[in-house]
């Protein structure tokens, strides 16, 4: 198992944010983890991608404990994190913000532009311009992109199609069909036709637990049922 | 007027020098660092210490001062700033008062609190215009706009520049990418406190050095960081000269309000443009 999860618990001061969540996401595997807001999502990615730090409970990586280890030597480790906001470099440009992803990992500043180029041409004409100029779905692809720089094993993915328009998600919705399989990834999504369409599997979360776990493709491909969760 | 002038940007130059480290490490941190002003004294006293081994010489000197700031603002940084983390910014107000407190005190114990003075080391005047402008005056504005242009190229042009641009806007994003933010804020605020140990050789020859300079230079630091936004290197550059001229033009006409219609306008710009902290 490359991500082991067990009886994880999170507390936001006295507030118990993740209680005993347990989850695992196997090599290649594609993990949608669906709930209402403040369901605790963001909270479990960020604990387990080293931003916050546990109550209690085992975060396995590829067989280490990686409970309290901080997110750069995670990133290292290969888990990379993509954050809810599209968070780009905004005073940087688009090259900038490739070579900066590339510089942890020593790869050349060329490999790494096509990466981002691989799953998103028309990125090439944005290049030398900042990143903050970039629309929503722009920094969304380019932040995918930049993100398998280093070639990570697991992708943690909050919200990736959250205030796109609908162009724009069958483009990130493209791009993810295409990573599938490649690297393992545990995604947090409201949109359930971009999860019913790519999940192998579903974590339903609810007031900090994972009450149910979906594995069969019926029960996921189930949008009314998947809608109750929201 | 001329004089005026020249001495505005003289002080709008040290301002800068000064003030650049603070609004750094504010911007990358969010630490309101009151040790900044120990720094600037340390570097005043360390010229003082330095002078009489190198037989006066001004310049080996200063970088003998400003090499003295390396060790001790790496302590502060490691042992004090970094626990400051993620806390209420009140904490690192007065863990880093308490630092300030505490070397001034140290200082006072080794050079004693009365004031020394220090010659122009130049001691030299240039004719402008019929206006005779000490050419020490002269090499700060220009060492403020060298000092200026270097931290342009190395933010715009090294990979390290740009991961603290990076860091200045985004410090988690930075961390997801694999890059050890602590180890480059560390970097800055090394070189930040540097700039503050240059900025107290500088003014030393213009003012006189004791034990309280720093104080008196700590508030004028932050109206400049303030007006200039946080983190932001050309707002900086920009509000130190605004505000060096303000403080020259008022000290012309009314010599106790110079420093007062400093935080007049910082107030004024606070009230059209709020910061969020």
């Amino acid at each position: 198992m490359l991500l082991s999860v067990g009886k994880l618990n999170v507390f936001y001061g006295s507030a118990q944010v993740v209680s005993d969540v347990s989850l695992e996401v196997d090599q290649g595997e594609m993990i949608f983890l669906v709930g209402r807001n403040g369901a605790g999502k963001t909270t479990l990615l960020k604990t387990i991608s080293g931003f916050l730090p546990s109550g209690s409970g085992k975060i396995l990586f590829d067989g280490a404990d990686i409970n309290g280890k901080p997110s750069n030597e995670l990133a290292l480790m290969g888990m990379r994190y993509v954050f809810q906001d599209k968070r780009v470099f905004t005073q940087l440009t688009v090259r900038e913000n490739i070579h900066l992803a590339a510089y942890p990992f020593k790869q050349k500043a060329s490999e790494a532009e096509e990466k981002v180029v691989g799953i998103y041409p028309e990125i090439v004409r944005f290049m030398d311009k900042k990143a903050g100029g970039l629309s929503g779905g722009q920094r969304q692809l380019l932040l995918l992109g930049r993100a398998l720089i280093g070639n990570p094993q697991l992708l943690l993915i909050d919200e990736p199609t959250e205030g796109l328009a609908a162009g724009i998600i069958d483009q990130v919705f493209r791009v993810l069909k295409m990573m599938k399989g490649q690297l393992a990834m545990l995604i947090v999504e409201q949109n359930l036709a971009v999860v019913s369409q790519l999940a192998d599997r579903v974590y339903i979360m609810q007031e900090g637990q994972i009450p149910r776990e979906l594995v069969s493709q019926a029960d996921i491909q189930d949008q009314e049922q998947l809608e109750k969760y929201l | 007027m001329i004089n005026t002038l020249a001495y505005g940007l003289t002080i709008g130059g040290i301002l800068y020098i000064i003030s650049v480290g603070l609004s750094l490490t504010f911007g990358t941190m969010r630490i309101v660092n009151f040790a900044h002003a120990l720094i600037y004294t340390v570097g005043a006293y360390a010229l003082i210490a330095a002078l009489p081994f190198l037989g006066g010489y001004f310049v080996p000197a200063t970088v003998l001062a400003v090499l003295a700031a390396v060790p001790l603002s790496y302590v502060i940084e490691r042992y004090i700033i970094r626990r400051l983390y993620g806390a209420s910014i009140d904490y690192a107000i007065i863990a880093t008062y308490a630092v300030l407190l505490i070397g001034v005190d140290i200082t006072k114990w080794i050079w004693g609190a009365t004031p020394i003075p220090l010659s122009d080391p130049v001691n030299q005047y240039l004719n402008i215009f019929g206006v005779s402008l000490p050419v020490y005056r002269l090499i700060i504005i220009a060492l403020s706009l060298l000092v200026f242009l270097a931290l342009e190229i190395f933010l715009r042009r090294t990979m390290v520049g740009k991961i603290v641009v990076a860091g200045l806007e985004d410090r988690e994003a930075v961390s997801s990418l694999g890059i050890n933010v602590e180890k480059y804020f560390c970097l800055i605020f090394v070189i930040g406190s540097c700039l503050a140990a240059f900025g107290g050789v500088l003014y030393s020859p213009i003012t006189t050095v004791h034990p309280y300079m720093g104080f008196q230079v700590l508030l004028l630091s932050f109206a400049v960081v303030l007006v200039g936004g946080l983190g932001s290197m050309r707002g900086t550059f920009i509000s130190a000269f605004v505000l060096g001229m303000v403080m020259a033009v008022t000290g012309r006409f009314w010599g106790p309000a110079a420093e007062t219609m400093v935080f007049v306008v910082m107030a004024v710009v606070l009230i059209i443009k709020p910061i969020d902290v």
